[in-house]
């Protein structure tokens, strides 16, 4: 391979890609929100239509090469940015040629990992590999300052923040292929050797931290591996092996088997989805009797069963797309809720009686309703991008083929019966009164899981998985679970 | 810092942690997943059929093939302990055969049924010939058999410490064991994704809890914050 002379010049600056996150780096979400729903349509901008909500959660970048803007001096580094070759001398302690990966180790997830290959041990060598701050000087061994950590293998030793080392592993050469990792989950670092476990240490720094190995005798030549090729270590068995003593100390968690069933039945009360509970309390036809005959004075009780038959019917109306039985029963069983013209329940509505219209291909009676109805709330924030997007729909031959044909699907429907029901839900003078609010015990615990587990990143500094519903409930391995 | 450090726990107030509950965004469409994941796995295939059309809900499988599943939970929780365990054999007779805990909790259950029939002799005889020597293959098998001969003791099980096996929620744990145990045969995930999510939450907010004093909700039904504790 043809080296090519580097001095400190000639790369792109590093871009930290590290971003501290906590439970307070969510964006506010549309108003309707604190009604408990999760609308389509209505939370991003422009091309919001699909929006995943965990998008600015998205992949964090790694490290890919060596940063040679910032490499100690000697060393000669190839074209690819993968490895390096000592030129120096090595006589003293300031003529170290160490050098970093080009970003930090990637902290939202279990492990971070990379890997060296000894291609020539110089004359001396005098290799280091570990990790290290953006303060750490790159003409001294990774472990000898504070703020880094380093296993050496001329001595075998682990260097912490001191030139003389502790006892660690066995020393490596060439021929040698040695890694170093971060353990968010236990906040250790471990390194290996040929694909084995050295041992491992606590991990007692602040990030962001660096992927580093040193260099300190003459012709001395490194490969590094950032991921770009499978490495000699099984990481994914590590992976995988934190995730079940995790998953067990989970699953040991006593739990009665009867309180996933009150919590759906719970649910299926509260979103009055009236045919799935009654199969399901069909089903479970007396092996629960103590949920099937709840007791009257339980609030939460109570408050599942607030204006049952109203919100079954209701919500029937509402998945059936018949728009103007809904508006009629409303104003007939709760006047005060469309008292207000611009309620965001009867804008819903409206935009639902559109859609409906347009789905129908009544295009002159969309238009014309929209004029009377619509028209009004343009300029309200919270709204706009529902009502673009309804509007929106007139502009294309085959609407339910186009980039708003979310509006067409069941889904929507179901979103506007979800409001519906939230606002019905919220008329019960009790709840008024006791400040309760008005969600599913399923969605409130959902909430405190959520919660709890970013309170506890955030005490870990923002290290570790994030913990994401969405991804677990798709199955993923990646959603913290 | 230093892993040992002492400090004062931090302290979350209601209203801080309120506040952060309201910034988390739970998806109603995910909520229903979780419910569907809940009804499928369980086997309430009509509960499922339902839900389907009134919610939108996609189930992860083929309805169809709760069926059998079905069958075999209704027969426990109508205490038809012989039937359930015919149709298993009739499913895969490899789920029994490769089982010994389970066959022996469907066994023990049979036993409470007879028992609960008041047909004690033959209660005795079963649980001297079919149970007995599986018993001594296990300890822990042998002391569930104790447990529940216990219950012949008593005239009036109602008040007797051992009550709960004669508790229905004791054929619905039978049956969930057994559901578990033909979904695995049918390499489809054994539990239900809500279970798994609640015992989370508990863990969660038990390791939490090393770290700061914040409102728990420690009534998982009625879903109650509590006051943080201080």
């Amino acid at each position: 391979m043809s080296l090519q002379e580097h001095k400190n010049s000639c790369d792109e600056a590093t871009m930290p890609m590290f971003a501290s996150s906590n439970a307070g780096d969510t964006e506010p979400f549309f108003a309707a929100a604190a009604l408990g729903l999760g609308l389509r349509g209505g939370g991003g901008g422009g091309g919001g239509r699909d929006e995943d909500l965990d998008m600015e959660e998205e992949e964090e970048a790694s490290p890919t090469h060596l940063n040679t803007s910032t490499c100690g001096h000697f060393l000669v580094v190839s074209t690819d940015k993968l490895s390096a070759r000592y030129t120096g001398e090595g006589r003293h302690g300031n003529d170290v040629g160490a050098i970093q990966g080009n970003r930090p180790a990637p902290s939202r997830r279990l492990v971070y990992y990379f890997e060296i290959s000894v291609k020539d041990r110089g004359q001396k060598g005098y290799i280091s590999i570990g990790f290290t701050n953006e303060n750490f000087k790159t003409s001294r061994q990774p472990g000898w300052d504070p703020n880094s950590y380093g296993y050496h293998g001329d001595d075998g030793k682990l260097y912490h923040g001191h030139g003389v080392g502790d006892t660690f592993g066995p020393t490596f050469t060439v021929g040698d292929t040695i890694g170093a990792g971060i353990n968010y989950a236990s906040q250790e670092f471990f390194f290996t050797k040929n694909g084995k476990i050295i041992g491992t240490t606590f991990k007692d720094v602040q990030l962001p931290l660096y992927p580093t190995f040193g260099l300190h005798s003459p012709n001395e030549k490194v490969c590094v591996n950032f991921g770009q090729s499978p490495f000699v270590f099984d990481i994914e068995a590590l992976i995988q092996e934190e995730r079940e003593r995790r998953q067990r100390a989970v699953e040991n968690v006593p739990l009665p088997l009867s309180i996933s069933h009150s919590i759906v039945r719970a649910y299926l009360l509260h979103y009055g989805y009236q045919d799935t509970l009654a199969a399901f309390d069909d089903a479970c036809g007396g092996t629960f009797p103590s949920i099937l005959a709840p007791k009257d004075n339980d609030p939460q009780v109570l408050h599942e069963n607030y204006a049952l038959n109203e919100r079954k019917i209701l919500r029937r109306l509402a998945r059936d797309g018949d728009v103007d039985s809904v508006f009629a029963k409303l104003r007939e069983w709760y006047p005060k809720l469309l008292q207000d013209g611009h309620s965001v329940v009867g804008f819903l509505l409206h935009c639902q009686k559109f859609i409906e219209l347009v789905k129908a291909g009544a295009l002159e009676a969309a238009v014309f309703y929209a004029q009377q109805e619509l028209a009004s709330f343009f300029g309200s924030p919270p709204l706009q991008n529902l009502l673009q997007d309804c509007v929106a729909l007139l502009a294309y031959e085959n609407p339910a083929e186009s980039p708003v044909g979310y509006l067409f699907k069941l889904g929507q429907r179901e979103a506007v019966a979800d409001a519906v029901n939230a606002c019905v839900m919220g008329t019960n003078p009790v709840l008024l009164s006791s400040g309760q609010s008005p969600q599913s015990s399923l969605e409130k615990l959902l909430r405190q899981l959520t919660a709890c587990q970013a309170e506890m990143r955030f005490f870990y500094g923002g290290q570790g998985e994030v913990f994401r519903l969405h991804k677990i409930l798709q199955g993923s391995k990646d959603g913290g679970w | 810092m230093g892993k040992g450090e002492a400090s004062s726990k931090k302290v979350i107030t209601k209203e801080e942690w309120e506040k952060k509950l309201n910034d988390v965004k739970i998806r109603k469409e995910d909520m229903n997943k979780l419910v569907m994941n809940f009804l499928v796995t369980e086997g309430y295939v009509e509960a499922a059929e339902k839900f389907q059309v009134e919610s939108g809900t996609q189930p992860e499988v083929d309805l169809g093939t709760i069926t059998d599943r079905m069958a075999v939970r209704k027969a426990i929780q109508c205490g038809n302990m012989e039937d359930a365990i015919e149709k298993v054999n009739d499913l895969n007779p490899e789920i029994l055969d490769t089982n010994p805990q389970l066959f022996f909790h469907l066994q023990q259950q049979r036993l409470i049924e007879l028992i609960r029939n008041g047909k004690l002799e033959e209660a005795l005889e079963f649980a001297q010939e079919e149970l007995a020597p599986r018993g001594e293959e296990n300890h822990a098998f042998l002391e569930e058999l104790e447990r529940t001969v216990a219950l012949l003791a008593f005239e009036d099980t109602s008040g007797c410490p051992v009550a709960e096996l004669l508790d229905l929620s004791q054929r619905q744990k039978t049956a969930s064991e057994l559901n578990a145990a033909i979904l695995t045969s049918q390499s489809h995930e054994k539990d239900p994704k809500l279970p798994s999510l609640l015992k989370m939450l508990i863990w969660a907010q038990n390791q939490l809890d090393e770290k700061a004093s914040y409102p728990h909700i420690n009534d998982l039904v009625n879903a109650t914050l509590e006051d943080p504790v201080t």
